[in-house]
């Protein structure tokens, strides 16, 4: 079963980041990336990493998606068509050609060695308590560093906010 | 590997599929807790929405589909999926339809976690509390690729404020709960119940209970917060360029989401299951989350839309305001001792 789901998600990985980086139209790009995260969570899961695998799909899926669909959206404003299409030379389709083998190479040596299903030790299934206790005494400094980068991004973000404000012509405020 | 040396008969393989289907796991992902009843109260609601509205507005409402017309929900989807799909000409229709269903999908996700009795709970996660709010903060990207994919200036003004609505309201709720994660100690959604045996987190919790209960009439794009479908502005907001089965999978979207937050309003503030007499657990939660449902429906009968500036200030200021003074409150009550009642 395990193996199923791990065959199943890896595909959707995959396939989801190629048509990422494929897809002509940005938007679908995007809508790509998210499928790929969500199955990144999918992993995550399976490997025992749940508390991980809800942060993944919160922030990455939930936020930073809309945030890059929203920057594509400000950006192409006419129409959605702006990449052109480009013929690769002779040296690019035999670049292509090279990586494509390198990875088929890579690809079989990693299903050749490594075993399927990526079960992970009962060891490494941390309780979400000690997970939280951890985090609040021995890795205390390094969560008070994030939370205070947090803070100053927070604190750039609404002085950026600012002047622009002020920056607007008296009349047109409000 | 033993079933690939013989090919399993066909007694076999139906007895299987009895196994299968009678197993309670199978019944409680396709029946109780699962997709028959979360489509059948998201019906239901749409009814109930209608009937209370009308009885606000002192009209009677649908009254010819059976009886009190409980049956119109039945007749409007069966309309809605006969109707012809009309797609504007520029309008991207394959995105519209993901969209769509995936909006469906997003909305009855998190009903997996939510403990309709106790042990009757598709998965019992750990984590639930996270799980449900992660998968609720995917709505605001599908709404918003819907809002593009119309080609509509309409349904994309409509996508761009439910965009900053939801997000700007997902941070005080997330804050409003953390107060009951303090005094349970867990994010197990069953446990949370459990730890509410001898008082509802309404009352210890009332200022999270009032931060939360507004940000989910922001999340559900509800009067007075129903900017992103203003009709009087927006036509139909986000949903304007929907047809056929792609509009009756929003439309039904957005009702399962009525059905899901009213369900975590019981779950984490009114109590679950815990009900004073023997009646069923199921039924008191039903009940409870019914409640919940016709106090939003009644709210959408009575106020006005708030102004968009407005909606963000209170939001960005207020509501985190007071979503982190009900954290103080939650830590005061740690420390002079009276979180036993609640600790699991």
């Amino acid at each position: 079963m395990p193996d199923i789901a791990f065959l199943a998600l890896s595909g959707l990985v995959i396939a989801s980041a190629i048509f990422a980086l494929e897809a002509k139209e940005l938007i679908y790009g995007a809508v790509g990336l998210a499928f790929s995260l969500i199955g990144v969570a999918g992993l995550f899961v399976l490997l025992g990493a749940e508390y991980l695998a809800m942060f993944q799909v919160a922030v990455y899926v939930g936020a930073v998606v809309v945030l890059i669909l929203f920057t594509i959206m400000l950006v192409q404003r006419e129409s959605g068509r702006i990449v052109e299409e480009e013929e690769p030379g002779r040296l690019g389709r035999a670049g292509v050609l090279v990586a494509g083998l390198v990875a088929l190479a890579v690809a079989g040596a990693v299903i050749i060695l490594a075993p399927v299903s990526p079960e992970a030790p009962e060891s490494y299934r941390v309780p979400l308590r000690e997970l939280g206790v951890s985090l609040a005494s021995s890795y205390a400094v390094a969560l008070v560093i994030l939370g205070l980068l947090i803070g100053a991004t927070v604190l750039g973000g609404l002085t950026l906010a600012k002047i622009d404000r002020e920056e607007k012509p008296s009349g047109t405020a409000q | 590997m033993k079933r690939l040396q013989g090919l399993p008969t066909f007694q076999e393989l139906v007895s299987l599929a009895v196994r299968i289907i009678t197993s309670r796991t199978f019944l409680e992902i396709v029946v109780f807790p699962g997709l028959l009843n979360i489509l059948l109260s998201a019906a239901l609601l749409t009814w109930l929405e209608r009937k209370v509205i009308a009885r606000v507005q002192l009209r009677i409402g649908p009254l010819y589909a059976g009886m009190w017309g409980i049956l119109q929900p039945i007749a409007d989807g069966v309309k809605l999926m006969f109707k012809e799909m009309i797609f504007p000409e520029l309008a991207d229709a394959k995105l519209l339809m993901l969209c769509a269903l995936s909006l469906m999908l997003i909305a009855a996700a998190p009903v997996v976690a939510i403990p309709f009795g106790d042990g009757l709970v598709i998965a019992n996660m750990d984590i639930g509390l996270i799980y449900v709010f992660a998968v609720i903060s995917l709505f605001p990207s599908v709404i918003l690729l819907i809002g593009w994919g119309s080609n509509s200036k309409f349904s994309f003004l409509g996508g761009l404020r439910s965009l900053f609505q939801q997000v700007s309201y997902e941070i005080p709720m997330w804050l409003s709960v953390l107060g009951i994660v303090m005094l349970t100690g867990t994010l197990n959604l069953s446990q949370i119940v459990k730890a509410q045996q001898n008082v509802w987190f309404a009352l210890p919790q009332v200022l999270g209970f009032v931060v939360f209960f507004t940000a989910v009439l922001a999340e559900l794009e509800r009067i007075p917060f129903d900017l992103p479908e203003a009709e009087t502005e927006l036509v139909m907001g986000w949903m304007t360029e929907l047809s056929g089965v792609a509009f009756m999978l929003g439309f039904l979207a957005m009702y399962t989401k009525l059905y899901l937050m009213s369900a975590l309003i019981t779950t984490l503030f009114l109590g679950g299951w815990l009900g004073p007499f023997t009646v069923p657990q199921p039924v008191w939660f039903v009940l409870k989350t019914f409640v919940v449902a016709s106090i939003i429906v009644i709210i959408r009968g009575s106020f006005p839309r708030v102004r968009v500036d407005l909606l963000l200030k209170a939001g960005w200021t207020r509501l985190l305001l007071l979503a982190l003074a009900n954290i103080f409150v939650t830590v005061v009550l740690i420390l002079l001792g009276l979180d036993w009642v609640w600790r699991v």
